[in-house]
C-alpha cells in the first residue's frame, strides 16, 4: 500500500520530467526554426568581417552623353593586424615598398583594430606598387579596389562640377550638392573570423558595391568648350581681372555652358585659393550691369505702351538734367535727333532716362522685380548671389534715371541672362537649371528629372517680339554689330559698366559685357559674356565682349544644328567696313563676261580655256568682300 | 546473485559518455590550443576520468548496494570534512570565482560533487528508517531538511549555487516520494521565494543575472553575454547543424564552450536533430532509472535509485533550461556531456549503484 503511494509519486515526477523535456525541445525549436533568420543574421554579423569595396562614383554627362566626370580604378592597401603572422617582417617589407619609415608602418601593422586602412601612404597605389605588394602574399595584407575621380577635360566646367576629396566625398560644386546621389554604397568581401579576428577557413562572401547614381547635365559640351576657349583667349588677349560667360536655352532655362576665369583643375584643387575655387562667378558675382540692363527698361516700356520705337523721337544733346544731376551720354556731344529704336541701337543713356521717367519708379521697379532681380534665381548650384536693388522708398528721380540705364543696381550674370531670356522667349520667366536628370546606373531608370520650370509670365507675346526686333537691329545697325553672323539673325545688347568701389567709381576700370542670342525670330540660344577690367584696349562691350559672344554663337549654330534664316536683315555697314555679298552664278559663262560680276571678290583660276565649268563657293552663298572665289576653266 | 543487470542502460551510458568526450574535443580544442598549446588538453583529462569512472561503475555495479546502508554515515562524514577543508585557502583552490576544488596537478576534485551522491545515500537510508514519521513534519522532515540546509550553506560558502541547489532539490524530490505531504512543499516554495529574494539582496549581481535571460540584448556585453552567445550557437544550427567540428561559436565567441554550454555547441553542430537525440538519451536513462526504482523490492533501494536518477534528471533539465534561455544563467553542468572530471566520475559511480540495484531487482 505504501509502495503504491511511492510509485504514484515517481510516475508523476516522470510525467513532469517528460513535460519539461518537451518544453526544452519546444524552446530549441523556437530558437532554431522560428528565430533562425534573425539569429542567423546577427550571428553572421558577429562572425564576419568586412573588407570594404568602394563603389564607383556616379558618372556626370553633358546633354549628349559626353563624359564630364568619371572614375579611374586604383588599389589601396588594407591590413588585418590579427592575421599578420610576422609583424617585424611585414612592417619592413611594406615600409620598403611604400617608402615610409619602419616606425610609421609599424603603427599601422600593430594597430589594435579589426581592419586598418593604410592612410594616406597606402591609398591609390600605382599598378607597380600594388603588384609588388601582391607578390609578397603576406597574410593579413590585402589590396582592395578603390576608385579615383577623373575629370577628362580637366578645368572644363570646374566651378560647376566641383571636386572630391581623398575618400571620394564631394567637397564643392555639383559633387557636393548631389553627393548623396553620386556616392553609392560600399560593398564588401566578407570573411569569417573567430572572436580574436583570425580568419576562419570558410568561404568568403562577395557583396557587390552599389555604384553611385549617374547625372546628366543640361550642359552642351561643344558650347562649353567653345566658351572655355573664348575665355582663355580673352585672358591672353586682354589680361582682365576676371571673365565669365553663360549660355542658356532661353525657352527652357537650361544652362548650356557656364564658366569663368580664374578657374581651377579639380584634380589638383589643393593648389588653388578658396576664392578661386568657390567663386562660381556667373552665379556669384554681383555688379552693376550697365547697358545690358536697358533690355529690362525697354521691355517694360514696350509692355506698358509708353513708347513707339519707330515713330517717337528724341533729341540727344549729349546729356540730360535730372534734378541736380546732369547725366551724360556715353557719346560725347550726343546722338542728336533719333527715333527710340535708334536710342536702343545707340544705347543712348539720356533716351533711356526718358523711358524710365515715362514709366515711373513704381512700374520700372515692378518689372525689375517681375524679371527676378534682387533675389536668387534658384538655379541648382550652390553659392548663388542675390544682387542689390534700391528699396522703392529710397528711389528719387536720379536713382530712377540711373536704374533705367543699368547703373546703381547690382545684379548677377545668371539673373541677367534669365531675365533677358524671358524678355525674348515670348515673355515667360523660367527658373534656370543645370541638372537634367539622375539615372540609376545599372538600369538607367530615371530617379529624378528636371523639367523646364516657368515661374511667371512677364511680357505679352507681342511685346517680346518687339524686344527681339529692337535687339536684332542693335546688332545689324547699332553698338552690337561686332556680333553679327550673316544669315542667322543675331539679336543682342552691349554693356559697359564702371566698377564701383567704396561708394565711388573706379577710373578706367570697367566690366564690359554682351548679351546675344539667335535666331532673333525664334531664339534657341542666348549667350552672356562679361570681361572685368580688360587691359590695353578701349573698354567697350561692343569691342571686347561682342566678338567673344559671336564666336560662341557661331559654334552653337553647329552644336545645336540651327537652320539658316530666310530674309535675314541686312547689316547696316559703316564706312570702310567689309560687306557680305551674294555670289552670282557664273558657271557656263565666258571669263570676260563673268569678271565684272565678280568685282567685289578676289578670283583664282585653275585649268585652261575661257569657259567657266565650276565655281567655288557656289552661287547663292554669301562671303565677305575681298574673299576668294575659285573658278575651273575649260575649253 | 546471478542476475542480469540492465545492459541497455549500461550501453546507453557508455555511448553517451563517449559522445560527450567527442563533443568536448570539438568544443574545446580551439581554446585548449590557445591557452595550453595542446588541443587535446581537455579531452585527455576527461578521457582519463571516463576510464576511471567506467572502471568504478563496473566495480560498483558488482557491489551490493545494501552495504552503503551501513556506510552512509561514514561516507557523508568524509564529504562534510572535505567540504570544510576545501574552504581553507591553500588547501582548496579557486576556479571561476569559487573555492570548490582540490587541485591535484592539472586535475581538480570537487568535494561538493561527492557530497551530492553521499547525501542521496544518507537520505535514502534516513527515509527508509523513518518511513512512519515522514508525514510528521517536525519529527520526520525537519531534521533531514535542517541537515540539507547545513550542507547547502557549506557549499554556498565556496560559493557554488548550482551544485547547492541541485543538492537541495534532489533531497526535496526524495522527500516527496518518501511520503511528505504535498502541502509542505508549497510552504517550502514560499520560503524558497523569500530565500531567493534574500540572496539577491545579499549580492545584487544575481538580479541582473536573473533578469538577463528574459532579454539578453539589454546588456549584451555584461549579464546577457553568455546567453546571446549561446543563442548564436543554437539558432544558426537550424535543423541539421553545421556538422561535427564546424561550430563557429567555439572560436572564442562562447566562453568555455566545453563546460556549462556544451549543449549549445551540440545544437550548433547537429541542429535540431542532435537536440532530439540528446534529449531522448536523457529521457531514456531517466526512464530506466525510474523503472529500476519502481521494481526495487526494498525501500532503501527504491529511494536510492530514485534519488540518483532524480538528481541526474534535475541537473540535466536545469542545464538545458539555462542554455536555451528558459531560466536564468546558473552554473550547472550537463551530466555525461559537460567537461568536468569529478562530475563525470560521480555520475558514473551513481550509475554503477543504479546498475547494481537493477541487478538485484529481477
Amino acid at each position: 500500500m505504501f509502495f503504491s503511494s511511492i510509485h504514484k509519486r515517481i510516475k508523476l515526477i516522470f510525467l513532469v520530467s517528460i513535460f519539461l523535456f518537451f518544453l526544452i525541445i519546444g524552446k530549441v525549436f523556437y530558437i532554431q526554426v522560428i528565430q533562425y533568420q534573425k539569429l542567423h543574421k546577427y550571428a553572421n554579423d558577429l562572425w564576419s568581417r568586412n573588407l570594404p569595396i568602394e563603389p564607383n562614383r556616379g558618372t556626370i554627362y553633358d546633354r549628349n552623353g559626353t563624359v564630364l566626370a568619371n572614375n579611374l580604378t586604383t588599389t589601396s592597401l588594407v591590413l588585418i593586424p590579427n592575421q599578420i603572422e610576422d609583424m617585424e617582417d611585414t612592417t619592413q617589407k611594406l615600409a620598403d615598398i611604400l617608402g615610409v619609415t619602419y616606425e610609421e608602418m609599424y603603427q599601422h601593422v600593430s594597430k589594435k583594430t579589426s581592419i586598418e586602412r593604410v592612410h594616406p601612404e597606402g591609398r591609390r597605389l600605382s599598378f607597380d606598387v600594388s603588384d609588388e605588394i601582391a607578390k609578397l602574399k603576406l597574410p593579413g595584407v590585402y589590396l582592395v579596389k578603390e576608385s579615383k575621380r577623373n575629370y577628362p577635360y580637366d578645368t572644363l566646367l570646374s566651378h560647376t562640377l566641383g571636386f572630391v576629396g581623398i575618400d571620394n566625398q564631394g567637397l564643392s560644386g555639383l559633387e557636393l550638392m548631389y553627393n548623396s546621389y553620386l556616392t553609392g554604397e560600399y560593398g564588401a568581401i566578407k570573411y569569417f573570423s573567430d572572436a580574436k579576428g583570425n580568419k576562419l577557413n570558410l568561404n568568403e562572401v562577395y557583396e557587390k558595391p552599389q555604384d553611385g547614381v549617374n547625372m546628366t547635365l543640361t550642359i552642351d559640351y561643344q558650347i562649353q568648350q567653345s566658351l572655355e576657349r573664348e575665355l582663355d583667349n580673352a585672358m591672353l588677349k586682354y589680361n582682365p581681372d576676371q571673365a565669365l560667360g553663360i549660355a542658356m536655352n532661353p525657352k527652357t532655362g537650361e544652362i548650356l555652358a557656364i564658366s569663368s576665369r580664374p578657374n581651377f583643375s579639380p584634380s589638383h584643387y589643393q593648389n588653388y585659393t578658396t576664392e578661386e575655387i568657390n567663386r562660381n562667378l556667373p552665379i556669384w558675382a554681383t555688379y552693376e550691369p550697365g547697358s545690358t540692363f536697358k533690355i529690362i527698361t525697354l521691355s517694360a516700356s514696350l509692355e506698358e505702351g509708353v513708347v513707339d520705337l519707330e515713330n517717337d523721337h528724341f533729341y540727344d544733346s549729349g546729356s540730360i538734367q535730372v534734378e541736380n544731376a546732369r547725366i551724360k551720354c556715353w557719346k560725347h556731344g550726343g546722338h542728336g535727333e533719333e527715333t527710340f529704336l535708334q536710342v536702343v541701337e545707340n544705347s543712348c543713356n539720356p533716351g533711356f532716362v526718358v523711358l524710365g521717367q515715362r514709366l515711373g519708379k513704381e512700374k520700372l521697379f515692378h518689372y525689375i522685380d517681375e524679371f527676378g532681380f534682387g533675389k536668387k534665381t534658384g538655379v541648382d548650384l550652390n553659392g548663388e548671389g542675390s544682387g542689390i536693388l534700391f528699396s522703392l522708398d529710397k528711389v528719387g528721380p536720379v536713382e530712377l534715371a540711373t536704374t533705367a540705364f543699368g547703373q546703381g543696381v547690382s545684379v548677377t550674370p545668371i539673373q541677367q541672362i534669365t531675365a533677358v531670356s524671358a524678355a525674348i522667349n515670348g515673355g515667360i520667366l523660367y527658373q534656370p537649371y543645370i541638372v537634367k536628370s539622375l539615372n540609376e546606373p545599372e538600369t538607367n531608370t530615371v530617379i529624378l528629372e528636371h523639367k523646364p520650370t516657368p515661374i511667371r509670365k512677364v511680357l505679352q507675346e507681342e511685346t517680346s517680339k518687339k524686344v527681339r526686333m529692337a535687339l536684332e537691329s542693335v546688332v545689324t545697325n547699332g553698338t552690337g554689330r561686332n556680333a553679327f553672323i550673316d544669315g542667322y539673325r543675331v539679336g543682342g545688347k552691349t554693356g559697359t559698366a564702371q566698377k564701383a568701389q567704396n561708394g565711388g567709381y573706379l577710373v578706367g576700370n570697367y566690366i564690359v559685357s554682351f548679351m546675344g542670342f539667335l535666331p532673333a525670330d525664334d531664339p534657341e540660344i542666348i549667350v552672356y559674356v562679361a570681361v572685368d577690367h580688360a587691359k590695353g584696349i578701349t573698354q567697350y562691350g561692343g569691342t571686347i565682349a561682342a566678338p567673344i559672344a559671336r564666336n560662341i554663337l557661331l559654334d552653337s549654330i553647329d552644336a545645336l544644328s540651327i537652320q539658316k534664316r530666310e530674309g535675314s536683315s541686312e547689316k547696316n555697314y559703316q564706312i570702310g567696313e567689309k560687306k557680305y555679298q551674294t555670289i552670282p552664278n557664273v558657271v557656263g559663262m565666258n571669263v570676260n563676261e563673268a569678271l565684272p560680276l565678280l568685282k567685289p571678290f578676289k578670283v583664282e583660276y585653275s585649268g585652261t580655256g575661257e569657259t567657266i565649268s565650276y565655281q567655288s563657293p557656289s552661287a547663292g552663298e554669301r562671303i565677305l568682300e575681298g574673299e576668294t572665289i575659285r573658278l575651273l576653266l575649260s575649253e | 546473485m546471478k542476475k542480469n543487470m540492465d545492459y541497455g542502460l549500461l550501453i546507453s551510458i557508455l555511448l553517451f559518455s563517449l559522445f560527450g568526450i567527442l563533443m568536448i574535443y570539438s568544443a574545446s580544442h580551439i581554446w585548449a590550443e590557445y591557452k595550453f598549446h595542446d588541443a587535446f588538453k581537455f579531452v585527455k583529462n576527461q578521457g582519463f576520468f571516463f576510464l576511471i569512472g567506467t572502471f568504478l561503475m563496473v566495480v560498483i555495479s558488482k557491489i551490493d548496494y545494501k552495504k552503503y546502508y551501513d556506510l552512509s554515515n561514514k561516507l557523508l562524514g568524509v564529504c562534510v570534512l572535505l567540504l570544510i577543508l576545501v574552504l581553507i585557502p591553500g588547501i582548496g583552490t579557486i576556479r571561476n570565482g569559487s573555492r570548490s576544488w582540490f587541485g591535484i596537478g592539472s586535475f581538480g576534485i570537487q568535494p561538493s560533487e561527492f557530497t551530492k551522491l553521499a547525501f542521496i545515500i544518507f537520505t535514502s537510508k534516513y527515509l527508509s528508517k523513518n518511513e512512519k514519521d515522514m508525514n510528521k513534519i517536525k519529527k520526520g522532515v525537519l531534521p533531514i531538511l535542517g541537515f540539507t540546509l547545513f550542507l547547502f550553506f557549506l557549499i554556498m560558502l565556496q560559493p557554488d549555487f548550482g551544485t547547492g541547489s541541485i543538492l537541495v532539490m534532489s533531497i526535496l524530490g526524495l522527500l516527496y516520494v518518501g511520503g511528505v505531504p504535498f502541502s509542505f512543499f508549497l510552504k517550502i516554495g514560499i520560503v524558497g521565494v523569500v530565500g531567493v529574494a534574500g540572496l539577491i539582496l545579499a549580492a545584487p549581481y544575481r538580479l541582473a543575472r536573473i533578469l538577463s535571460f528574459l532579454d539578453p540584448w539589454k546588456d549584451p556585453l555584461g549579464s546577457g553575454f553568455q546567453m546571446i552567445q549561446s543563442l548564436y550557437a543554437i539558432g544558426p544550427g537550424g535543423l541539421f547543424g553545421f556538422g561535427f567540428g564546424n561550430s563557429r561559436q567555439k572560436h572564442f565567441y562562447l566562453p568555455e564552450p566545453q563546460t556549462d554550454f556544451i549543449f549549445s555547441i551540440i545544437s550548433e553542430e547537429f541542429g535540431f536533430l542532435g537536440v532530439l537525440i540528446v534529449t531522448s538519451f536523457f529521457l531514456f536513462i531517466v526512464y530506466r532509472g525510474f523503472q529500476i526504482s519502481l521494481k526495487s523490492k526494498d525501500l532503501f533501494g527504491k529511494y536510492l535509485s530514485f534519488g540518483i536518477t532524480f538528481q541526474l534528471l534535475f541537473q540535466a533539465v536545469m542545464n538545458l533550461m539555462v542554455v536555451t534561455g528558459l531560466i536564468p544563467v546558473t552554473g550547472v553542468t550537463l551530466p555525461f556531456l559537460s567537461y568536468g572530471g569529478s562530475s563525470l566520475l560521480i555520475t558514473l559511480c551513481g550509475m554503477g549503484i543504479l546498475l547494481n540495484i537493477s541487478r538485484n531487482n529481477t
